[in-house]
C-alpha cells in the first residue's frame, strides 16, 4: 500500500482550530491556562513547527531509542562499572536521578497543559510527543538507578527526593513550579522549551555524557544523551511561539519570560551540573571545565539562537556570564560543607592535583575558594572533622532556594539584595534573582525557605538533629565525604615533604 | 580562556548537529561534505558527542545520506542520534536544513 509522505497531509491533518458551537472560545482556551497575551486565535496559525513529526513515525523513533538505550544497560550490567567507579561519580549518579527523574513528570504536566491549551495546532501537535517524551525520561530514570537501590539506599532518592522537605529538592520544586509546572501554555513554550530546554538541559544531558564516556559508563552516557534528543525536538515549541508573540507586538512580555527562565535555569544547573562537572568526576576523565561547557552550549550557541529570533540579550548577562566564574564553585563549598543534608556523598575534589586544574581554569581560584578548602583541609589532618561540620545555618535566598554566597577569600564579593514587601524582608542571591521576585511578588510572596521554616519553629528539635528528621534523611542515606577524606593525604604528604626539605 | 572570550563566543554564524556517538557519524560527514561543496566542514569529536557544522547554512539530503551510508535511510531516523543542533532546523523527509536567519 501507498503511503503518502507526511509532508503531504500534515498541514491539514494538523489544522485543528475548529470552531466551537457549544462554548464561547474563552471558555474552550481560557486566558489563564492558555496565556495567549490577547493574540487572536487565527493569528496562532501562522505558528509553524520546524521540527515536526508524525505518530507513526514517532513511535517507529521512540522504539529505536528506547531498544538502544535498554539494551546498552543489559550488556553492561555485568560490568561492575559501578562497583568499581570513583565514589565521586556515583554522586553524580545519585544527585541526577534525584534532581531529575521527577522532574519529568512535572514537564510531562506542562506539556499536556500544552497539549489541551495552546492556541496554536501546530503547538497542541508537538506538545502531544512532548508529553510521551517525557512520561519516558521519568521512566527511565526510575527504572535505570532502580537496580542499585539494594546496595545503596541513596539510590532510592530517585524517587524519594522530590517528596521529601530536603533542601535541595525544595528549590528544584520551586524552580520547575515556576517554570512550567504552575505556568499556562505559552509561558511553557518560552520557559520550559526555549529557555531550559534549548539551553540549559544540553549542558546536563550531552555535557555530562561527555565526562560519561570518559569515566567508561556508557549506561549513563547512552541515556542521558538519548533523553536529549527527545528534548531537540520538542524544545523547538518554544521558537515559533516567539515569533508569533514578535509579530503581534509582545516582544517585551516574550522577552521577560525568557529573562525568568534562564536566570532560574542557570542557578539550578549551577548548583547540579557545576560541582558534577569541576569536581566530582575524576580529574583524568574531565572533558572540559563546566565553564567551558557553559562557553559551548549557552553562550555559543544558545545565546546566538535567541539573537536569531530577534530577541535582545537579558538585561543581566554580563554579570551572569560573570558568575561562571565563581558561583558553581561557592554552591559546590555549600554542598559540601551541609553534606549531612544531601542525599548523595559529595566529593570535596581538592587534592593537590585537582587544585592545579581549578587554578588552571580559574585562574585565581586559590586565593578565593582555595583559602576556605585551607582551612578545611587543615581541620581534616588533624582528625577535627567536627569543625568541617555545620552548626549554624546559610542565608538562604528566597528566589533560588539556594544559600546566598559568592566568592570568599581574598576576592570577597558575598552580599545580599534584600527587598521589603508587605512588611517582609526577603533576601537574594542577586539583582537577578530580586527582579524575577519584583515581576510578579504575590506568586512568590508566602513562600518560605528551609530556614524561614527553621526560623519560625516548624522544624524541631531546632538543631541538625532535627533539620535531617523534617529533611527525611535517615542514617545511610544522609551525605558524607565521598572518598573519606582521602584527597586531604595527598596535602599531608606535600607538608611532610616539605619540612624534611 | 579569559573572561572576553567567553561574552564574545556567540559571535558565531555556525549551523550543524550535534550527533550523539553512533554508527551514523561517519556518514553524516561525509554527506555533509558532498550536500554543502562550498563549505569547510567542521567536525569537532567529544566522544560521547560530536559537533559538525558549517557556516551559516548546512544541508543534509536523505539521497547523500543512502549513498554514505549504504542503506536505506529515512530523514526521521536522523532523530534517534540527534542530541542536539547548532542553529534553526527545518525537517522534511527528503532533506534537514540547519540555518541562521541573521549573520552575525
Amino acid at each position: 500500500m501507498a503511503i503518502l509522505e507526511r509532508s503531504k497531509w500534515y498541514d491539514l491533518a494538523r489544522a485543528t482550530n475548529w470552531t466551537p458551537r457549544y462554548v464561547a472560545e474563552s471558555e474552550l482556551f481560557p486566558e489563564t491556562m492558555s496565556g495567549s497575551l490577547g493574540v487572536e486565535r487565527s493569528k496562532w496559525e501562522a505558528y509553524d513547527e520546524p521540527y515536526k513529526t508524525s505518530y507513526p513515525e514517532y513511535v517507529r523513533i521512540q522504539r529505536e531509542k528506547d531498544a538502544a538505550a535498554y539494551s546498552v544497560k543489559a550488556a553492561l550490567e555485568r560490568t561492575k562499572l559501578l562497583e568499581n567507579a570513583a565514589p565521586g561519580w556515583l554522586s553524580i549518579l545519585k544527585a541526577h536521578y534525584g534532581a531529575i527523574a521527577l522532574g519529568e513528570y512535572a514537564a510531562m504536566s506542562a506539556e499536556a497543559r500544552m497539549t489541551r491549551f495552546g492556541p496554536a495546532p501546530g503547538m497542541r501537535n508537538m506538545a502531544t510527543f512532548g508529553m510521551l517524551d517525557e512520561n519516558r525520561h521519568a521512566q527511565l530514570q526510575l527504572y535505570f538507578p532502580h537496580e542499585h537501590c539494594k546496595s545503596d539506599r541513596q539510590f532510592d532518592w530517585a524517587h524519594k527526593a522530590y517528596h521529601s522537605n530536603e533542601w535541595a529538592a525544595i528549590a528544584a520544586r520551586h524552580t520547575f513550579d515556576d517554570l512550567f509546572l504552575a505556568r499556562d501554555a505559552i509561558s511553557i513554550a518560552i520557559m520550559l522549551t526555549f529557555a531550559f530546554e534549548t539551553g540549559f538541559t544540553n549542558m546536563q544531558f550531552l555535557g555530562l555524557s561527555a565526562d560519561a564516556a570518559e569515566v567508561g559508563d556508557y549506561t549513563f552516557s547512552s541515556l542521558i544523551s538519548s533523553i536529549q534528543t527527545d528534548e531537540s525536538r520538542h524544545a523547538q515549541i518554544g521558537g515559533p511561539a516567539l515569533q508569533v508573540l514578535l509579530a503581534n507586538g509582545h516582544k517585551e512580555e516574550a522577552q521577560k519570560r525568557v529573562y525568568m527562565g534562564i536566570a532560574r535555569a542557570w542557578r539550578i544547573f549551577g548548583v547540579l551540573t557545576g560541582p558534577a562537572m569541576d569536581y566530582y568526576t575524576p580529574l583524568s576523565h574531565r572533558k572540559q571545565s563546566f565553564k567551558e561547557f557553559m562557553q559551548e552550549w549557552i553562550v555559543g550557541q544558545f545565546e546566538r539562537s535567541l539573537i536569531d529570533l530577534g530577541l535582545d540579550l537579558p538585561w543581566y548577562w554580563d554579570k551572569m556570564i560573570e558568575e561562571f566564574d565563581y558561583q558553581h564553585h561557592a554552591y559546590h563549598l555549600g554542598v559540601w560543607f551541609w553534606r549531612p543534608t544531601v542525599w548523595w556523598n559529595p566529593a570535596a575534589g581538592v587534592s593537590p592535583d585537582e587544585r592545579d586544574w581549578l587554578e588552571e581554569k580559574y585562574p585565581g581560584w586559590n586565593d578565593t575558594f582555595g583559602k576556605c578548602w585551607d582551612v578545611i583541609t587543615e581541620n581534616v589532618l588533624k582528625g577535627n572533622i567536627d569543625a568541617t561540620k555545620p552548626e549554624t545555618l546559610p542565608i538562604v535566598c528566597n528566589m533560588s532556594q539556594l544559600p546566598i554566597c559568592a566568592v570568599p577569600g581574598n576576592g570577597w564579593n558575598v552580599r545580599d539584595y534584600p527587598l521589603v514587601h508587605e512588611g517582609r524582608t526577603y533576601h537574594f542571591n542577586s539583582e537577578i534573582d530580586r527582579w524575577i521576585f519584583q515581576q510578579d511578588p504575590s506568586r512568590y510572596r508566602d513562600h518560605m525557605t528551609v530556614v524561614d521554616r527553621f526560623l519560625a519553629g516548624m522544624i524541631q528539635p531546632p538543631d541538625l538533629s532535627g533539620a535531617l528528621k523534617y529533611m527525611n534523611l535517615a542514617p545511610g542515606e544522609m551525605g558524607d565525604d565521598a572518598d573519606n577524606y582521602a584527597w586531604a593525604e595527598a596535602w599531608r604528604n606535600i607538608a611532610a615533604t616539605r619540612r624534611a626539605a | 580562556m579569559t573572561q572576553s572570550n567567553v561574552a564574545d563566543a556567540y559571535r558565531n554564524n555556525r549551523v550543524g548537529p550535534v550527533l550523539r556517538a553512533s554508527d551514523l557519524t561517519e556518514g553524516v560527514i561525509e554527506a555533509a561534505r558532498e550536500d554543502n561543496p562550498d563549505k569547510v566542514i567542521r567536525v569537532d569529536d567529544k566522544v560521547a558527542y560530536v559537533r559538525i557544522d558549517a557556516e551559516g547554512e548546512l544541508i543534509l539530503r536523505r539521497e547523500t545520506l543512502e549513498r554514505t551510508l549504504g542503506r536505506p535511510f529515512e530523514m526521521a531516523e536522523l532523530e534517534v542520534n540527534l542530541g542536539s543542533f547548532a542553529g534553526r532546523i527545518e525537517t522534511t523527509s527528503d532533506y534537514v536544513r540547519f540555518y541562521y536567519e541573521k549573520k552575525l
